[in-house]
């Protein structure tokens, strides 16, 4: 049993690692759709970070998403660059954005913090929709070459799924390193008080401003990985609503824990799967998934499963 | 030069004040919440600022502590003026306070533990780089750190609550994780905003042998307190608001018999001096 | 080349808009003074008593009455939302308050699309009427009943909260929630009433301006936004300032778009809303 517990994660890692391949049976539409579970896993477990441990609310994560699929679009269909090239541009910008942005934005307490999170990823969707020249506008960017590494071409489906999972694994371990660490235990003091934080000598300032840094920095490396998959670009995919979307993730997953955010990602892409006709009602759907973690599960999915699991083992260890 | 000359020269060092405040004033809203306060404390003493609710002694703290900067006045600790620092940089140079109301860390069911540990933020200086990347150093020195906490913990009897909530502990306790915390950070000097307020006799009487001990230690005190049972035990001296002025200074005899002192404050705790002394 | 006309209808422009970014600010802040809560889902308030005129008057029922009674059912809506959604998780932290109200928003926004369709709807006018030249520029009609439904609700809003014991009462729960129930007033109570006039308010602007926009499920979303913004350009706790910046805002807006630039007039609005965040986040009217 101790086993288990320890090297539990052995287990959805080698379950990533055949899934393509066996259950899927080499479908591309599957392990499209597990790419996409992929990309909302990386920028729902950054949201976690900032706003499930550090506490920061931001109802405009997208923006940073937005900034990095543009870039490598940008870059790699217009200009010639590189795949790889263009995604470290993109995450540089988006750091430097980030950065930039930080220190005024993050001293602004919730609602206006909320709304001003959500300015910005307007900010970011209307300038993609103005700059037509550069970004195709409305009508979006098109023929973005596929990913590819130092000339080794990614267009098989299942060589991007593998590198995009590899990806998505290295931003689950860096946050999870993040967290159990004293680094973590200084986000969640800030979340839980800042003044008493700040009489502890945190500099609550810098600390936030690095948090929303990596989890920028995550989001506009999903970015890239989105933009190299669907080789065309649309505003649309980039507005508060993506936003919402991925906090719902979040929320539905369980907030502040890491694993949580994975869930919901998975949770969130799947189901439309299940029951076809469900774009109309996506919208209402997710309005109702919100308000009923939000009532009756604060703890989300995670919370519940982690509930179950404790009373299999305390009535185990008895 | 001899050898009693430097040792005259240390001895006087002893004196000098850790904490030197001058002229503070402080109003809100036409309101004078302190109005040229001056005083010093002396380094490895244990000073009590006393004075009826509404005198100023939390916004004292706060000015000194960086919460809330003072109007104007002059506040060192350590040889720097602190004043305009905000309060992680006044935390950083070794001066750590307990708040009136406490303030534990709760979100994800944090517990005595890790609210201890949050103390070693100072020291630590947690690095985003090294979390993810140099994990050895940074389990390293969290394994230390946990080891003090412990201590510290063992320190003021609460070893046993390491894995507990702080919202679980009785008032008293809280009080003591409170002080375990503000230890962690390696202070100079401890500013203690009335950490009896709620304790039972038996709490106080073991709360002064632990400000006796860190006394002892070397590290400074000064303690915002109303329990005169507890003031007249452990101050070396003691400094009286009132209205936000400055109403008197001196050892802990001189105040009990300070008759302005009476009358604004002391009244019915008149006898809890008198036991004392 | 831009002549006096267009100056003029720029300003009618704002006007309009400004009205009614003004009356959503002012709901904004109503509900905030009573509850401490800034809801996100009152855009929606402001597509459905729009879209609910709409339905009415399709099905035969006069205007006058499809205006009353959609302003009762966007009220009644309101008061609802608060209690069932918003009173149970009322000691939440305000992180998850606030996504409540965005879950809110998404769940009525996600009902007017089933049952409205994505198709835009049109109102008509209240009253029927040419166009009114003036200055050179046209004056719809239905912008002088937009004007005139504003400065009624306002009146209305100064009379409740300045002039009745329920409406002072209601102020003082904001402020002071043991005088307020020593006043007669439960906090539960008035955070109902608050929603009501919230929702009622909003609703009141949609159905205002719906016949000079097209109106569909999503049309209340920016309207919103923008009225946000003039809650914080305005003040939080002030309706004067509210009001005021509400116009303000409309018209800046009018003017950059007709001046300056549409492609990017969202863009320098939303920027100017950092800047006032980042700057001065009380706003100009309200304290700090």
């Amino acid at each position: 049993m101790k086993l288990l517990k320890q090297f539990w994660w052995i287990l959805p890692l080698v379950f990533i690692a055949i899934y393509p391949v066996t259950l899927a049976g080499g479908s591309p539409y599957w392990s499209g759709l597990l790419i996409f579970v992929g990309i909302y896993v990386i920028l729902a477990v950054g949201l976690d970070l900032l706003m499930g441990y550090t506490g920061q609310i931001s109802v405009g994560h997208a923006a940073y998403f937005a900034i990095g699929a543009y870039t490598s679009g940008v870059l790699t269909a217009k200009y010639g660059f590189s795949p790889l090239g263009a995604m470290v541009i993109g995450m540089a910008l988006t750091g430097a954005v980030a950065w930039a942005l930080g220190r005024p934005v993050l001293a602004l307490k919730e609602y206006y913090l909320a709304m001003a999170t959500l300015a910005f990823n307007e900010i970011v969707v209307t300038l993609i929709i103005g700059l037509e020249w550069l970004t195709g506008g409305a009508s979006g960017l098109r023929d973005i070459p596929p990913f590819s590494i130092f000339g080794l071409v990614l267009s098989n489906h299942m060589h991007y799924y593998y590198f995009v999972w590899a990806i998505v694994i290295i931003v689950i371990a860096s946050s999870l390193a993040v967290v159990r660490s004293p680094f973590g235990r200084t986000l969640l003091a800030i979340h839980s008080d800042e003044i008493a934080a700040r009489a502890f000598g945190v500099d609550t300032a810098k600390y936030k401003t690095r948090i929303f840094v990596l989890a920028s920095v995550f989001a506009s490396m999903a970015g890239s990985l989105f933009t190299h998959y669907m080789g065309f670009l649309a505003p649309d995919d980039f507005g508060v609503l993506t936003s919402i979307n991925i906090l719902v993730m979040l929320f539905l997953g369980g907030i502040g824990t890491i694993y949580g955010p994975i869930l919901g990602a998975f949770f969130m892409k799947l189901l439309p799967e299940l029951t076809y006709q469900i774009h109309d009602y996506e919208l209402l759907l997710n309005g109702l998934i919100l308000i009923v973690v939000l009532v009756f599960m604060p703890k989300g999915l995670f919370g519940i499963f982690t509930g179950i699991w404790e009373k299999m083992f305390v009535r185990a260890d008895k | 030069m001899g050898k009693d000359v430097r040792k005259g020269r240390q001895m006087t060092e002893k004196h000098d004040a850790i904490l030197s405040v001058n002229n503070v004033t402080k109003a809100f809203e036409g309101i004078h919440a302190l109005e040229e306060v001056s005083f010093d404390v002396r380094s490895g003493h244990i000073k009590a600022l006393i004075g009826p609710n509404g005198a100023g002694k939390t916004t004292l703290l706060n000015a000194i502590n960086g919460i809330l900067p003072p109007d104007s006045g002059h506040i060192h600790f350590l040889d720097h003026d602190v004043v305009g620092h905000s309060a992680d940089k006044v935390a950083g140079l070794g001066l750590s306070r307990t708040f009136q109301l406490i303030r534990m860390f709760t979100i994800n069911n944090a517990t005595v533990l890790d609210n201890v540990l949050l103390g070693a933020h100072i020291q630590l200086k947690p690095n985003l780089f090294e979390s993810i990347f140099r994990r050895g150093k940074v389990n390293k020195a969290e394994k230390v750190a946990r080891d003090k906490a412990m201590e510290l913990l063992r320190f003021v009897g609460l070893e046993k609550a390491a894995d507990a909530t702080p919202g679980s502990l009785p008032f008293g306790n809280q009080r003591l994780v409170e002080l375990a915390r503000s230890l962690m950070t390696e202070p100079k000097m401890l500013l203690l905003d009335e950490p009896a307020s709620g304790l039972n006799d038996t709490e106080v009487e073991s709360f002064t042998e632990l400000l006796r001990s860190i006394r002892q230690k070397g590290i400074t005190i000064l303690l915002v307190e109303h329990n005169m049972k507890l003031v007249m035990n452990i101050a070396d001296d003691i400094v009286v608001l009132d209205f936000g002025k400055k109403l008197a200074e001196g050892t802990p005899q001189a105040i009990c018999a300070n008759p302005e002192v009476i009358k604004a404050y002391l009244g019915a705790a008149q006898s809890e001096c008198r036991l004392e002394s | 080349m831009t002549d006096f006309s267009h100056i003029v209808q720029f300003f009618f422009s704002g006007l309009t808009t400004g009205s009614m970014y003004a009356l959503i600010a002012v709901s904004l802040v109503i509900v905030y003074k009573v509850s401490l809560l800034i809801c996100f889902a009152q855009g929606e308030f402001f597509v459905i008593g729009a879209l609910t005129m709409v339905t009415l008057v399709s099905k035969g029922l006069p205007m006058p009455l499809a205006f009353v009674l959609s302003i009762l059912i966007s009220t009644v809506l309101g008061a609802l939302v608060q209690r069932v959604l918003i009173k149970p998780i009322q000691n939440a932290s305000i992180g998850n308050l606030i996504v409540m109200t965005i879950a809110i928003s998404l769940a009525l926004r996600g009902s007017a699309l089933l049952i409205w369709g994505k198709e835009s709807h049109i109102l008509k006018p209240f009253s029927s009427g040419a166009p009114i030249p003036v200055l050179g520029a046209t004056l719809q009609p239905q912008v002088l009943w937009i004007i005139g439904i504003t400065i009624i609700v306002l009146f209305m809003i100064w009379i409740f909260f300045e002039k009745t014991m329920l409406g002072i009462a209601m102020r003082a729960c904001a402020e002071n929630r043991l005088g307020a129930s020593l006043m007669g007033i439960s906090t539960n109570k008035a955070a109902l009433l608050a929603w009501a006039w919230g929702s009622g308010i909003g609703a009141l602007a949609g159905m205002a301006v719906a016949p000079l926009l097209f109106m569909q499920y999503g049309s209340g979303v920016m309207p919103m936004v923008k009225g946000f913004i003039a809650v914080s350009i305005g003040g939080l706790s002030s309706i004067v300032g509210s009001v005021v910046a509400g116009f303000l805002l409309g018209t800046v807006e009018a003017y950059t778009i007709g001046l300056i630039s549409s492609k990017f007039s969202d863009t320098i609005v939303f920027s100017l809303l950092m800047v006032v965040l980042i700057f001065k986040p009380s706003g100009l009217f309200g304290k700090g």
